[in-house]
């Protein structure tokens, strides 16, 4: 008894854990983005403001990428979900032998490392732009052009998926009863195979635009001199970096939630409308509370809940006065700046009177003060400590921290990767 | 069948319209977008790395030398060996491995868990709520692990709370905060084949065993792991996979003296201006990757059409 109880607080204690570690990080980035700190952080929580998102929609170079994504996501979609679909139909015609040879190749790019398949669409198209002569402002080195084929090669199989394993419930007796009854293949295919397919090829679309959407490994090579928003992201996290990303995070996340419950409603007005049907096949009818408790389960509950907690938060803070905060810390800043050049300058003056004041009566009590007064110093200014921020000015860690990421990095590569370097080196070793 | 026959055969079944419409498709797909990129991709990794001026030229001969680079490293150099490449290509490997093994430990039983001990409202909740962190920007989530694991960061600060530690500790420079990201990052990819597969095993199974004396561990040891490890192996392929060829993450998150296999990858096409060496490395990587993969399959006895589902 005692066991199972134990085991039972253990695994939801595990539970817990692993939604923590889930969605931790995602809510501390949302929290950074209404810290008013210009490096974003969660502590210390400076000001409440909105400003970020203000910053957001005012960055030039993230709208560009933006509008890329959305150009890329749509032509993607145009691009993989006919081939998706082609593939999935293509798998059940193709001969017994053949069928695995097939199969494994048309499923290939989900395994294959994004990076490679931007590394083989870019070196392709670039050979055939070279083969036929083409400029560089011909579609062969068109980073939109090159991304949307390199995105499809491998969305194109997860459409694939989604549409076989729709087709796995598929009867094929109704074809071939519309085909006995006269139609042609093209109206058979129309009027029962694609009606039966819709929702996969919603389903594929959307899956197709949103793998595009937050597809790095292989965008970044296939982009070439053009930038989409998770590039333009990238750069701008590696190179020195300000809230409006988490802004930018808060938004997606929203977006997310908004599709995951509208999804979740969506299927069960799905589930509801079978579950009636058959009711009704049945003679039964439904009742209210039924469909009232379509409305009333947790996930809308809790969703709805955070929404309302959030704009309660947005608006609460509204009416607050960022500005007025603002300049409160900035006080407080300068206030604790000047204890501290208090603090260097009483340091100073033990450390210039304690000699003297050895001789002094002073003296038993000197050692002491000038120990306290180190020890001060030492807090506030040992190396470590620039980094937690409480005392130190964000400008400071904003130039601080990019540069401990990228710099060391980018020197280190150059040092090692240049090839007359290596040889270099491997000469000076002889 | 011969191949004349067969064509007119499918045209018969599907009409001119969508007989075409699929051989097109399917053409284009299969050989334009997968199967030519990837045999120019390994023709362009045996030509030398020469100035436009000099393509077709006598210089432009098929050469190893790429290949033999990542292993010896310059080609004036004989006996010693491109340790740097290796060394990080290796570690590539082992992490990428180690990643792997962690998401298999934490999402087991979590995917036991929502598959066979949750359910109503919350279990359907739970697995919902798995989604939306996949769905947040790849970079989004590296930025946030930053944001927590950063001098200045979140953990940091609780970490001086407690006590535990007096001085902020730099979690960038010896992985931790890579891992934890990459580990992150494809958790779903792990958690997903877990759950179906578990989830399609007959609860009375489980009962069965249970009631005649099966111990805990050795219900999951002979009944669910057997029965999972189609949706195992899947789990882990995928996870090894992207890890292995993570770009974003290391780039974020990885210390400044411990590159990625990826990151000197894109750096030979970027600042390297060597395409032909990043090819034959981008092929490096895609073979041995494939290659651990088919050995883990051999040794844990699994086919590939299993994987695939």
């Amino acid at each position: 008894m005692m066991a199972d109880r134990l085991r039972k607080i253990f695994v939801i204690a595990f539970v817990i854990m692993f939604f923590a570690y889930l969605f931790g990080p995602l809510i501390l980035m949302s929290v950074s983005a209404f810290n008013s700190s210009a490096f974003p952080r969660v502590t210390p929580f400076e000001c409440f403001t909105v400003e970020w998102f203000d910053v957001l929609a005012r960055d030039a170079t993230l709208m560009e990428g933006l509008r890329n994504s959305l150009i890329i996501g749509f032509g993607v979609m145009l691009i993989a979900v006919p081939m998706g679909l082609a593939g999935a139909l293509m798998l059940t015609q193709v001969n017994q032998r053949l069928r695995p040879w097939y199969y494994t190749i048309v499923i290939s790019p989900i395994l294959i490392p994004g990076v490679v398949l931007g590394i083989s669409t870019l070196v392709f198209w670039d050979r055939l732009g070279v083969m036929f002569g083409a400029g560089y402002d011909s579609i062969f080195y068109n980073g939109i052009f090159l991304t949307i084929v390199g995105q499809s090669t491998f969305i194109a199989a997860y459409s694939m998926l989604v549409f076989i394993s729709r087709l796995q419930r598929f009867e094929s007796a109704q074809e071939e009863a519309a085909l006995d009854l006269g139609a042609t293949n093209v109206q058979a295919f129309r009027k029962v195979l694609l009606p039966f397919l819709k929702p996969a090829i919603g389903s594929a679309a959307v899956l197709a635009f949103l793998a595009s959407f937050e597809n790095y490994n292989t965008t970044v090579f296939t982009i070439v001199s053009e930038s989409t928003l998770t590039t333009v992201l990238a750069s701008k996290v590696r190179y020195g970096i300000n809230p409006s990303i988490s802004a930018l995070a808060v938004v997606i996340v929203v977006l997310t939630l908004f599709g995951a419950v509208f999804y979740e409603i969506l299927q069960r007005r799905e589930a509801a409308a079978t579950k009636a049907s058959e009711a009704v096949a049945r003679g039964e009818t439904t009742s209210r509370a039924q469909q009232a408790a379509l409305y009333a389960d947790p996930a809308v509950i809790i969703t709805l809940l955070v929404f309302l907690a959030g704009f309660g938060t947005v608006y609460f803070a509204g009416t607050m006065g960022v500005d007025e905060c603002k300049i409160a810390v900035k006080e407080e800043k300068l206030q604790r700046a000047a204890e501290r050049t208090k603090m260097r300058q009483s340091l100073e003056m033990f450390k210039g009177a304690a000699p003297g004041a050895q001789t002094g009566t002073a003296a038993p009590g000197a050692p002491k003060e000038r120990a306290k007064g180190t020890e001060g110093y030492e807090g506030v200014f040992a190396p470590g400590n620039l980094g937690t921020g409480s005392d130190t000015p964000p400008k400071e860690e904003e130039k601080k921290e990019p540069e401990k990421i990228e710099s060391p990095g980018k020197s280190q590569f150059q040092n090692i990767f240049d090839p007359a370097n290596l040889q270099q080196q491997s000469g000076s070793k002889n | 069948m011969n191949p004349a026959n067969y064509l007119r055969h499918f045209f018969q079944k599907n009409g001119m319209t969508l007989g075409l419409f699929l051989l097109v498709a399917v053409t284009f797909w299969m050989f334009i977008l997968i199967i030519l990129p990837q045999l120019f991709m390994v023709d362009f990794s045996l030509s030398r790395n020469l100035p436009p001026a000099e393509l077709g030229g006598p210089q432009d001969v098929m050469t190893l030398e790429h290949y033999k680079f990542m292993i010896y490293g310059s080609a004036q150099e004989a006996g010693s060996y491109n340790t740097v490449d290796l060394g990080v290509f290796v570690r590539t490997l082992l992490a990428a491995l180690f990643v792997t093994i962690f998401d298999l430990a934490i999402c087991y039983p979590i995917a036991y868990y929502l598959a066979k001990v949750a359910h109503g409202g919350w279990g359907r909740l739970m697995v919902l709520s798995l989604i939306v962190p996949f769905w947040v920007n790849e970079i989004l989530r590296a930025f946030a692990f930053r944001i927590m694991f950063g001098s200045a960061g979140v953990i940091n600060a609780f970490l001086m709370w407690a006590g535990i530690i007096d001085q902020p500790y730099d979690f960038i420079p010896n992985n931790i905060a890579l891992y934890a990201g990459l580990g992150y990052a494809y958790i779903l990819l792990m958690i997903f084949p877990l759950y179906n597969a578990i989830e399609s095993l007959d609860k009375n199974q489980i009962e069965a065993a249970r009631d005649m004396g099966a111990s805990w561990l050795h219900i999951h040891r002979r009944v669910v792991i057997p029965f999972a490890k189609p949706g195992i192996s899947s789990g882990c392929t995928m996870v090894f996979m992207l890890s292995a060829g993570a770009l974003a993450a290391p780039q974020i998150l990885g210390g400044p003296s411990s590159l990625w296999f990826t990151q000197i990858i894109y750096q030979w096409f970027n600042t390297g201006g060597n395409w032909p060496r990043g090819s034959a490395y981008a092929i490096i990587l895609l073979a041995s990757t494939i290659l651990f993969v088919l050995l883990v399959m051999k040794v844990f006895k699994v086919k590939l059409g299993e994987i695939a589902k």
